[in-house]
């Protein structure tokens, strides 16, 4: 146990996080330079193109220490987004240090803050990292007041590193040992092991990655999973190096992976407790929390045929991903699909692009929603977060919505464009604190629904990039809700059907028809788009009737190609989801569904 | 044109009136300026590239003679040869480029290797520049049958847009001159739905028009293509096209004009004074009648097969100097694809499309499937009443395409195999 070393990297999205991952697998030798693919934890294309982190992963580094003792050192790589801090949270809950990364140039972030938290939270031992200090533009000095005033850390103790050129990464790795703590644990104690991740193999069935906390874990064994309930037999054991090696054991206080005939993810629970199924531990290990998806979408395949297709993408994904929730259901626009339910708008955004790219499936969404609570006249309380559902308006009693708890640290410069936005996204509460070096915290609390949509982008334009902002979930409060219907010559199109406050209601239905004005083709007859709420029009728009479409000239070398014209319009009316007697194109759904009506 | 050696029998399709001897194309790709509307396989200038452009036509006729040879009677190209041809188009560009030696050579050589029908008709495109006391003469002299003049607007300005190099005064003079010169028959194009254009502006040019009592007038509406200059412009936004409604208001307002001055529009853009007058050679191509193209872009087509030609005449000169194919690409062409086009052709021509005749050639049945959706075009006023039959009205005319790409055509979806030479 001694000459092991649990640690993970917390960090705000882009200070380096994966570089310098990269570069420590390097430093230790893992890997060879000309076989280096950059940034090998963020192994899918997504996480690679956006830099964020969204699976955990780990993998151990073999590392001899200036001591001349050799020593295994486990990187637990953590997702960067705060869709994603139920996986943090299972990540830290393996570790027993953690590396708090700091742009040399960007200072400490709203995220860097958030993480410092969570990694207290959970007893870290934290070293500071000042990264990117080959950057011209590199500030040490105010980095490391910032560590003192805003993270409470000793600034002389953070390392200087650059994870790009590989400045300080010796240090680094000193320190890892020499600094943070070895596990603990009572090896002869009934097994405690976490499931931080599981990922599908197709030859093996799932891989649980585990962090064994009390006893051992050895193949053959017989296991019990504490939360799920469940007994399976240990195949293999072993570590990650890059690829999987076999170990007879996984000792206390060891990161590794278990096989034990486990045959979908969904049999199981990420962050539940392994035991010894004949020497159980008394209890789990605590902190299990369930992910809870908070956004809700319908999925819809454009081509009703890959239906089947989807839903075995979506089982397939949640193979490794516990938070995405699926049910089946149904839209009399466009057909049958899933119900999904997300951690965020970013992790829904994933998944679609996963769902598209990975399935090769092309996908309608519609409008995220949050899930209400709605108090019937009967007294019951039901949760809402599909339109369809909503129940009859002369039925409600009340409407509740959630609210979060939302933190934005911005430049002091911004603070009146961002309290102003707040007061847009009916915030209450807003306070703001100074934090070092005229940079401002401003916490307001806002409906869940209003920073659904655009509100980070807003956020990131209107304070030039320099802001940032996390949230939490806090509670339900009362709301005026309603159903906005679209009906396009008089027929509901179901799937733009959207739950609103009141006061956004014109807004978000006037937003819709002008959309679909844009985005409809223009037809044989005339169509009118409007929004309701119930049988009341609050926005309508018309499309006129096409009057002219015919080709000028068609002699003899224009006939192949106004024909190959006619065969894309064609194909492109397959794409078409009729609406009654209207033809609506994908792109009128996307254009919709995508852009919030916010200014 | 007078009757060749080789000369058949002319052969008519009653349905249509529309014979169905092939038809015959001469592409000259050269142009004084490159107009900027114009999206044609063109080349700038003049007589001094006619000489290669020649040799180079001789070599194509020798190089297709070869080839349907090899590949034996029943092939596309080789019973494509066997003809008769019964129309010779020149077209462009400027076939008013050639010296009237040049075509009466030219003319006298393709006679000598095509069959041709004791009735040819002579098509012949000119540029009002090029009409002369002369030039006339030399025309009627080859047998012109169809002279067609690119006047293209009777408004100076709207000609300057146009990139055009005559005035208003100088295309009627040549009109005049070319009326009296005694053409069986007299076209001339106009391009509108420029922009800027007003319907009475445009009422009073089309009244100009039918004034100097052509026999045929091609009136197109202005249509902006990529890689044009005026293409060019769209895309950087310093081009504006006419809104729709006011591009139908101008449609329907010509069809109007014409069919109060007699003309029939027996297409969406071709009126004729009597059904004498229409251009036999044009109405091949929406008939799927075998033609034959030469030169740069040409098109070509026979049974279940088009190809056409390289477009950029130095390329095409160069293919035939090294022996290669000119032929830039064909497609083969499946019972749906010849039933979509029949369609898309039918509904641009007052015939209509004819379904009777879809399902006796191609084997497809338009009914099946498009039953309802055709009744409520008639019921719309999009189509006439008539069994078997899709024959536009005005208001079917103006959305001809989207009629087209509405029509549900049972089998595979989309068949054209577009290949390097797969049969040739």
């Amino acid at each position: 146990m001694d000459n092991i070393r649990n640690f993970c990297i917390i960090a705000h999205i882009d200070h380096g996080k994966s570089t310098l991952a990269d570069r420590l697998i390097q430093a230790t030798g893992v890997v060879e330079k000309r076989d280096f693919r950059n940034q090998i934890l963020d192994s899918m294309d997504i996480e690679r193109e956006r830099g964020i982190t969204i699976k955990s992963n780990s993998i151990a580094l073999p590392y001899t220490a200036r001591d001349g003792k050799k020593y295994t050192l486990n990187l637990i790589d953590t997702p960067g987004h705060v869709d994603f801090s139920h996986e943090v949270r299972r990540s830290l809950m393996s570790c027993e240090g953690a590396l708090l990364l700091v742009d040399a140039s960007q200072g400490v972030e709203a995220q860097t803050v958030a993480n410092l938290y969570l990694a207290l939270e959970y007893d870290l031992e934290l070293i500071p990292v000042i990264n990117k200090i080959d950057l011209p533009s590199a500030e040490v000095e105010r980095v490391r007041e910032e560590i003192d005033s805003d993270l409470g850390l000793d600034p002389y103790g953070a390392v200087l590193c650059s994870g790009k050129t590989g400045l300080g990464v010796e240090d680094l790795l000193e320190a890892i040992v020499t600094r943070l703590p070895a596990p603990s644990g009572d090896e002869n104690a009934p097994p405690k092991v976490l499931i931080f991740d599981a990922q599908y193999d197709a030859y093996r069935g799932v891989v649980l990655y585990v962090r064994v906390k009390e006893g051992k874990i050895r193949a053959g064994q017989h296991i019990y999973l504490m939360h799920t309930g469940i007994n399976y037999t240990v195949e293999e054991v072993g570590i990650s190096v890059l690829a999987r090696v076999p170990t007879d054991e996984l000792g206390c206080g060891a990161v590794g992976y278990i096989i034990a005939g486990v045959k979908s993810v969904r049999d199981i629970t990420i962050g539940d407790t392994i035991t010894d199924t004949d020497n159980p531990a008394s209890e789990p290990l605590p902190g299990y929390k369930e992910a809870k998806p908070v956004v809700f979408s319908s999925m819809y395949p454009i081509d009703a045929s890959d239906y089947d297709g989807l839903a075995r993408a979506l089982e397939k994904l949640a193979i490794n991903d516990a938070a995405l929730s699926y049910e089946k259901d149904s839209s009399s626009a466009l057909g049958y699909g899933y119900r999904c339910g997300f951690l965020g708008l970013l992790h829904l955004e994933v998944v679609q692009e996963r769902l598209e790219r990975e399935f090769d499936l092309s996908l309608l969404l519609s409008a995220p929603s949050v899930k209400y609570k709605v108090k019937l006249k009967t007294g019951e309380w039901v949760d809402i977060d599909n339109p369809t559902y909503y129940p009859d308006p002369s039925n409600i009693e009340m409407a509740e919505e959630p609210y979060i708890r939302g933190s934005i640290w911005i430049p002091e410069r911004f603070l009146g464009t961002m309290m102003e936005l707040c007061r847009d996204r009916r915030g209450v509460n807003t306070t703001f604190s100074y934090l070092a070096q005229g940079r401002v915290e401003l916490v307001s609390e806002l409906p869940l629904a209003e920073v659904l949509f655009d509100f980070y982008d807003r956020l990131k334009s209107l304070t030039q990039g320099y802001g940032s902002f996390d949230y939490e979930i806090t509670d339900y409060r009362p709301t005026r809700l309603v159903k906005v219907d679209i009906l396009v010559n008089g027929e509901q199109v179901d799937a733009l059907s959207q739950l609103t406050h009141e006061d956004r209601s014109r807004q978000r239905a006037l937003h819709y028809c002008e959309k679909l004005e844009e985005t409809i083709p223009r037809q044989q007859f005339k169509i009118a788009i409007q929004g309701v709420i119930g049988g009341k029009v609050i926005a309508r728009t018309t499309i006129n009737a096409f009057r002219k479409d015919v080709t000028a000239k068609c002699y003899g070398g224009d006939i192949s190609r106004k024909r190959k014209l006619l065969e894309k319009q064609k194909e492109g009316k397959k794409r078409m989801k009729m609406v009654g007697s209207v033809e609506i194109p994908q792109n009128a759904f996307i254009a919709v569904l995508k852009t919030d009506p916010g200014k | 044109m007078t009757v060749g050696p080789k000369a058949r029998a002319v052969d008519t399709d009653s349905d249509a009136g529309v014979s169905k001897n092939a038809g015959l194309y001469v592409h000259v790709p050269f142009c004084s300026a490159v107009c900027p509307y114009c999206d044609f396989a063109v080349k700038k200038g003049g007589r001094e590239k006619v000489p290669p452009y020649l040799a180079a036509l001789r070599r194509e006729l020798d190089w297709l003679a070869e080839r349907a040879r090899s590949s034996g009677p029943g092939d596309q190209l080789a019973t494509l040869l066997a003809g008769p041809f019964d129309t010779l188009y020149f077209g462009g560009g400027t076939p008013s480029v050639l010296g009237e030696e040049d075509l009466a050579g030219l003319i006298q050589h393709l006679r000598g290797v095509l069959p041709f029908a004791a009735e040819t008709r002579l098509f012949f495109e000119a540029n009002p520049e090029d009409v002369s006391p002369a030039s006339l003469e030399g025309w009627r002299r080859q047998g012109v049958h169809l002279l067609s003049l690119g006047v293209q607007s009777l408004d100076d300005v709207a000609l300057r847009l146009l990139g055009r190099r005559h005035t208003a005064a100088e295309a009627e003079a040549a009109i005049r001159a070319a009326r009296e010169a005694g053409f069986p028959t007299l076209s001339f194009d106009l391009i509108y739905g420029r922009p800027g254009q007003d319907p009475e502006a445009w009422r009073r040019e089309l009244e100009t028009a039918v004034a100097l009592r052509p026999d045929h007038l091609s009136l197109y509406e202005l249509e902006i293509h990529e890689r044009t200059s005026f293409g060019k412009r769209k895309a950087r936004g310093a081009f504006r096209e006419l809104p729709e409604p006011l591009q139908a208001e101008l449609f329907e307002l010509t069809h109007r004009v014409l069919a109060d001055h007699g003309y029939e529009a027996y297409e969406v853009s071709n009126f004729a004074r009597g059904p004498e007058h229409r251009s036999g050679h044009n109405q091949k191509y929406w008939h799927h009648v075998p033609y034959l193209g030469l030169g740069p872009g040409a098109h070509s087509y026979s049974q279940d097969l088009r190809w056409w030609n390289l477009r950029d005449e130095p390329t095409w000169r160069r293919a035939l100097k090294d022996g290669l194919a000119p032929i830039e690409a064909a497609e083969t062409l499946e019972p749906e694809d010849l039933a979509l086009e029949s369609l898309m052709l039918g509904l641009r021509t007052r015939e209509g499309a004819d379904l009777a005749e879809i399902r006796r050639r191609w084997g497809i049945d338009v009914v099946a499937g498009n039953a309802a959706r055709i009744a409520a075009w008639i019921e719309n006023g999009f189509l006439e009443s008539i069994p078997e039959l899709l024959r536009p009205t005005l208001k079917g005319y103006a959305v001809a395409d989207r009629l087209a790409a509405e029509l549900e055509l049972q089998g595979r979806a989309s068949a054209a195999q577009v290949a390097q030479l797969p049969v040739l």
